[in-house]
């Protein structure tokens, strides 16, 4: 199989791809970092890890996996010339994201209220760090997940789910790692 | 001819049942996560247990939602790379 082959067979643009792999290493190489530090003070870090909001992060995946699904449907439903329905499923996705951002909100509040903040310990540097980073591309996707909405052509929902997925994506491997490896 | 090979990488699209199936997996595989943080078990297990569900759900979304089920060296490439990282954090969890 020929190289050219090989990259015709990804879905959607190439570019998208570029993307969703940039985006990828750099969070990879944060949690790669964040397991390093966890070396110099791992009772610390797993003090410190005992102050989080885990029951919301969880919540939270589900909140994520669920706007995901409806993200793909969406580009389904488009492809099957359904426009009101992956219009309507787009938009759910974009609450879902938006609920998201209030879970993650809360958290942040409830840390505040504590006093904790991203000089309190290096644990909260990073854990600010990526997923306030990570947060920010839930912001942005939402966005993009709305105006693919109103501009509803296939390619241009197509693009939207993937960067959509790609929060998905970085958002399972973040989780675990941030939040459960005590 | 761009139009042409985009028609064409619409119709290898799944079906919807496999992305209902493939959202109930990762509900059921998070449920699974959080249950594994709950049990009485070495960390070691917990630890390594609570990655190997992570990467199953990666796995999902790069096959069902990102659409790599139909391109089975791509998908294969990032599995391997994901599971690379996977025992990567795990070695470090473990020092």
């Amino acid at each position: 199989m020929s190289d050219a082959s090989l990259i015709d067979e990804l879905p959607g643009e190439l570019l998208m791809w570029v993307l969703i792999v940039s985006e990828l290493l750099v969070f990879g190489a944060g949690l790669i970092a964040f397991m390093g530090v966890r070396l110099t003070d791992p009772a610390g870090f797993a003090e410190a890890q005992a102050h989080l909001y885990r029951t919301g992060a969880a919540l939270n995946t589900a909140v994520l996996v669920t706007s995901g699904f409806l993200a793909a449907q969406a580009l389904h439903w488009r492809r099957a010339a359904r426009r009101g329905a992956a219009r309507l499923a787009l938009i759910g996705a974009a609450a879902l994201g938006v609920l998201f951002l209030v879970i993650k909100g809360a958290e942040y509040a409830g840390k505040a209220a504590q006093g904790i903040s991203y000089e309190t310990h290096p644990f909260f540097m990073f854990y600010y760090l990526l997923t306030g980073f990570h947060a920010a591309h839930v912001a942005a996707g939402a966005g993009i997940l709305l105006l693919v909405a109103w501009r509803d052509d296939p390619r241009n929902i197509e693009a939207g789910a993937q960067f959509w997925h790609m929060v998905d994506l970085v958002w399972i491997m973040l989780f675990p790692v941030i939040y459960l490896l005590g | 001819m761009p139009l042409t090979s985009s028609f064409s990488k619409y119709s290898r699209r799944r079906p919807p049942d496999f992305l209902t199936f493939a959202w109930l997996a990762l509900l059921a595989l998070s449920f699974a996560s959080a249950l594994l943080t709950r049990l009485a078990l070495p960390p070691q297990i917990v630890g390594g247990g609570i990655l190997l569900l992570a990467l199953a759900k990666a796995r999902v979304i790069l096959a069902r939602y990102l659409d790599l089920a139909d391109s089975p060296a791509w998908l294969r490439g990032f599995t391997i790379v994901l599971a690379g990282f996977s025992i990567l954090v795990f070695a470090l969890y473990l020092v």
